[in-house]
């Protein structure tokens, strides 16, 4: 009975080669659309799951209403262990913020992550050297490399001895111990490359000295507020302790939170939820591509309904129950179901290294997810139950009277839902296109505006020197003059390359405001090609501007609302500036954040070390330029060591582009599939209406129609559903266009063209679709369809 | 066997009752071979969809072997579908997804009849049918005459006591008509299956032991011949 189901099943499917190929091959690629989707949905949400103390370590961060960082002083992880018994380990991480070489003999590797971290934070954050995790006694530093550091440096190493190694450039004569090897975890929010394990760091630092990250693991069961406003308390207690005369409102207008390790990856306090953002749009990507084979299926297995019908009234005369009917045609569909999901999955590692090198990211089938071997088989299960119930129930519930007489016509009964349905899908398929459209047009937008500066022939190099008093890069940048094609050298703390400056706040005319600052060297803004609006640029030739000129950009005039604001004072980090110039806004972080007040200058006690060389180079000298540069580095940079690194600045500032970039591409592929699968849909609809209606054409035709008119006649329904999709798709995309373009300080208009393609496409493709279908029944002889009466 | 009482049955239409069947009384026993015949669209198989309990009579009490069938669960039904009832249509409606020896298997697979059963009673009707030649054909390989044997044969594997068959010679050509009415015939003879037939033949309802003639819903005429 059951092997007669099956093969009925498969005979149907067999007679329905194509319908059953669109069925099959259309929910398959949904599947692996939703499979890739979700195992990157996974990757993202589970950074740090594997800790065992995964739900109860916290990071501990200060925000007010200027700033949100995870920056805190050295001394707060102890104070807070030693004061808090519902602590159970406390510790902190510094980053180091420069490149450096390590080299052995001839080779040489770039610590580019290097983080140093107190053996308790490493304890708490699950950090594993490779023979365990040894703590430092006394003020010894454990060095660790990852393991292809190692095996650059040290090829064909086999035991687990310590090896010595030079470390910066080699004329320097640093060296150091390298105490093993470390795994390293690219799916962890401890992102590193080369780790220093230290008993306690920044020893003899203050407050004040914010450079350290505390990580903290609380007792199962602690109340996280109240703990959040004990650390508070005891915070600004010791902040005013540390200082002199306490500013009281300023202290206290610092608040304390606890950023839990699971929102870390995606939606720290201190930072953006853009990326949570992101996940969440994709998960709900993923699950629309799902409904939308769903619906599919459910729509061409209602369109079969007449085509079964006679057989759910025969085996009702020969006594069979309804119940019975249900199982056969969720079994068919079941079928359909698990050869799809065996397609999904050939189809999801075809696509996945493309995904993987957009994503820059490393998914893998088998090994991210292993959930998959229980996760797929509950989904096909699922989506065969969600897409086969409602057929199953129609096509059981047929009323054997009514189908056995002969000429029953099942399109009435559920036209409304198949209609719907099909609207439905159209409706995403405009959304997407629409979108599509849309994030075309602001990533062309972007492309093409004026950023206020030049990025273009800017070099930056990676440079481990500190260069923040001027006369110290004086030499230098004068070597670097003399290489032919070299048109100008600057140093500064920070490249526009997307990243956040350093605040502070400053007063001018009484008032305060906190201002991002930039230090930044002579021919800075020379060098990046930025417009002058009032004043000057600094220049040598006035002795003062390396003590205190500083230059404004438009917006930190505007929130002062300065007026001649040429030769003004500005008060900051106890020192006064005198205003030598205001330069038009540059967009520095890209679009989707405003333009910061920033104030410029050469001298900045409060300010970062100055590392960061650019040069702009004539284009076609560059590569000569770049290849001196390279042969006399180690002349040039004494400091820095032998090896001559750089960036081109237009490529760094470009990858500001690339999370728009790859929402770009996740949207080509998802309109194109959503597109894809609706004309499918649509294709098998066609197919089914038309051979429905086969007779009908063929008594219009013998009473004198042409094939224009039944054409017309034929594209006409489905004329109208396309153009309702489009009508109830267009509102909704143009809310969450509008939502996303908000999402940018600088968008292009909300563009008309988007709206008016997706419906000319939309269309065009059903009067394809259709019409092609149609054709067949169309050239056919009255005769033929006649003759079965 | 069969025994109607005061059946109506009407179809409203924005309110206007549409009578298809008016105070029909009648009784069928077990043995007999019943022709129903009259104009079309007088409710004749309406009638016959009330006897095979595919449709319920709006009025009216329904007995089948002396037990009221006239509001009927679906267990029950299929129950009498399984074991008492065949079916015979004008369109044959065999299953185009089986061949000829899985549609006549069909019902016996839902009875859980056992596999040897289930092989000698098929093969018995293919042959007494004469088309084992053509068991592992489809329907649509086969002429009309040959499917509506199968057809048959199908209604008869259940070995039912009744068979219910609306206009089954109405698709075929007289030579096939004739066969069909002679295998009824013999049915009817000698293993003693009551059937009920409509038709619009006086030839064919020759065949039979009684003739019901129907018009505008009302039983005119209740005929016993041969
Ligand atoms: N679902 C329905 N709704 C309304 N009226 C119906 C319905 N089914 C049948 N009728 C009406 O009932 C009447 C009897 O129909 P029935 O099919 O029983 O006729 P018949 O005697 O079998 O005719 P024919 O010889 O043409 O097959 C017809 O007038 C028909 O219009
Ligand atoms: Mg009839």
């Amino acid at each position: 009975m059951f092997k007669l189901n099956l093969k009925i099943a498969l005979r149907n499917l067999w007679r329905n080669k194509s319908i059953t190929a669109i069925n099959i091959g259309g929910l398959a690629i949904a599947l692996a659309a939703f499979l890739i989707l979700m195992i990157y949905v996974t990757y993202e949400t589970t950074f740090d799951k594997d800790n065992p103390n995964y739900n109860h370590i916290y990071l501990v961060g200060r925000k007010s209403s200027a700033f949100q960082t995870n920056f805190t002083p050295p001394s707060l992880s102890k104070e807070i262990k030693a004061n808090f018994p519902e602590v159970e380990a406390a510790g902190t991480i510094k980053h180091n913020f420069f490149e450096f070489a390590i080299n052995k003999d001839a080779n040489t590797v770039f610590a580019k992550k290097h983080i140093f971290i107190e053996y308790e934070a490493a304890k708490i954050l699950n950090i594993k050297p490779e023979h365990g995790l040894t703590q430092p006694a006394g003020d010894e530093f454990i060095f660790y490399l990852n393991k292809p550091y190692m095996e650059t440096l040290f090829p064909g190493k086999k035991d687990d001895k310590p090896e010595m190694v030079s470390l910066g450039s080699k004329s320097a004569g640093h060296t150091g111990k390298i105490s093993g090897v470390i795994q390293t975890d690219a799916h962890s929010n401890i992102d590193f490359d080369v780790l220093t394990v230290v008993k306690e760091l920044g020893k003899g630092e203050n407050y004040g000295y914010n450079n350290y990250f505390t990580y903290i693991q609380v007792k199962p069961g602690t109340d996280i507020a109240l703990l959040t406003k004990k650390i508070e308390k005891m915070y600004r207690a010791n902040t005013a302790k540390a200082f002199g005369e306490p500013d009281w409102k300023e202290i206290n207008s610092v608040n304390v939170f606890l950023d839990p390790l699971k929102n870390l990856h995606l939606r720290p306090t201190a930072g953006t939820d853009t990326n949570y953002k992101v996940v969440l749009a994709i998960s709900v990507l993923g699950l629309l591509m799902l409904v939308i084979a769903c619906i599919n299926f459910t729509n061409l297995s209602i369109a079969q309904a007449a085509k079964r019908a006679k057989e759910v009234g025969v085996k009702k005369v020969m006594g069979v129950f309804r119940y019975q009917l249900v199982f056969q045609f969720i079994t068919e569909i079941l079928i359909q179901c698990i050869v799809a999901g065996g397609v999904a999955l050939i189809l999801a590692e075809l696509i996945l290294p493309a995904f993987n090198s957009l994503f820059e990211i490393n998914l893998n089938i088998w090994h991210n997810n292993t959930a998959i071997f229980w996760q797929l088989p509950a989904i096909i299960m699922g989506i065969t139950l969600i897409a086969g119930i409602y057929p199953a129930l129609v096509l059981s519930g047929f009323r054997p009277a009514l189908v056995l007489k002969g000429n029953f016509q099942t399109s009435r009964q559920s036209y409304w839902l198949k209609n719907s349905l099909l609207v439905f899908q159209f409706a995403v398929a405009v959304i997407f296109i629409v979108g599509l459209f849309i994030i075309n047009s602001q990533l062309k937008y972007m492309r093409t505006q004026d950023v206020g500066f030049k990025a273009e022939q800017v070099v930056a190099v990676k440079n481990m020197a500190f260069f923040t008093d001027p006369k110290v890069f004086e030499p230098v940048r004068e070597k670097i003059m003399q290489i032919p094609g070299v048109k100008s050298v600057t140093v500064a703390n920070a490249i526009p390359d997307g990243s956040k400056l350093g605040k502070n706040g400053y007063t001018a005319e009484g008032k305060k405001e906190t201002l991002g600052f930039l230090d930044v060297d002579f021919d800075y803004f020379e060098t990046l090609g930025i417009s002058l609006k009032e004043g000057r640029f600094f220049n040598r030739a006035f002795k003062s501007d390396t003590v205190n000129s500083a230059i404004l950009n438009e917006s930190a005039v505007a929130k002062y609302g300065l007026v001649n604001p040429i030769g003004k004072t500005i008060r900051g980090c106890s020192m006064d500036y005198k205003i030598v110039g205001v330069i038009k806004d540059f967009k520095s972080e890209g679009f989707e954040n405003a333009v910061e007040p920033t104030i410029y200058s050469l001298n900045n006690p409060c300010g970062n070390a100055k590392l960061e060389i650019l040069i702009k180079i004539e284009a076609q000298q560059m590569s000569a330029a770049l290849e001196g540069l390279k042969r006399q580095w180690s002349s040039i940079n004494k400091l820095d060591g032998d090896h001559f690194r750089y960036q081109f600045l237009d490529e760094l500032y470009g990858r500001l582009f690339k999370k728009q970039e790859q929402l770009q591409a996740i949207f080509f592929v998802a309109a194109m599939l959503t597109v894809f699968i609706a004309v499918l849909g649509l294709f098998a609809f066609a197919k089914y209406v038309t051979n429905a209606r086969n007779k009908e054409i063929a008594v219009r035709k013998v009473l004198g129609a042409t094939d224009l008119q039944i054409l017309k006649l034929l594209n006409s329904s489905f004329f109208v559903i396309v153009l309702i999709a489009n009508l109830l798709g267009w509102p909704l995309a143009y809310l969450l266009t509008k939502k996303w373009l908000e999402t940018f300080a600088y968008r292009a208009d909300m563009p008309v063209t988007p709206f008016v393609l997706s419906a000319l496409i939309t269309m065009g493709l059903s009067l394809l679709t259709v019409s092609i279908q149609a054709s067949k029944s169309v050239k056919a002889k009255p005769v033929d369809a006649l003759k079965y009466e | 066997m069969i025994k109607l009482e005061n059946i109506e049955k009407y179809y409203a239409n924005k309110g206007v009752k549409n009578y298809v069947l008016r105070h029909v009384t009648t009784q069928i026993n077990k043995g007999e071979f019943v022709s129903i015949m009259g104009p079309s669209g007088a409710g004749k198989s309406t009638l016959l969809n009330i006897m095979g309990m595919l449709e319920e009579p709006t009025y009216g009490s329904y007995f089948f072997n002396e037990e009221d069938v006239t509001h009927l669960g679906e267990r029950k039904k299929i129950e009498l579908y399984r074991n008492h009832i065949g079916f015979v249509f004008q369109a044959y409606h065999l299953i185009d997804e089986m061949t000829v020896y899985e549609n006549i298997e069909a019902p016996l697979l839902y009875k859980n009849v056992s596999s040897g059963e289930r092989k000698s009673r098929i093969a018995d009707l293919l042959d007494r049918f004469n088309i084992v030649a053509k068991k592992d054909l489809f329907p649509n390989q086969l002429s009309g005459g040959q499917q509506q044997l199968v057809g048959i044969a199908r209604a008869l594997a259940a070995q039912p006591a009744i068979i219910l068959a609306d206009e089954p010679t109405g698709n075929l050509q007289s030579v096939q008509a004739e066969e069909i009415m002679e295998l009824f015939k013999k049915l009817n003879r000698e293993d003693g299956i009551t059937i009920v037939q409509v038709t619009h033949s006086e030839k064919n309802a020759g065949y039979g032991n009684r003739i019901i003639t129907i018009e505008d819903g009302v039983i005119k005429e209740d005929l016993k011949i041969g």
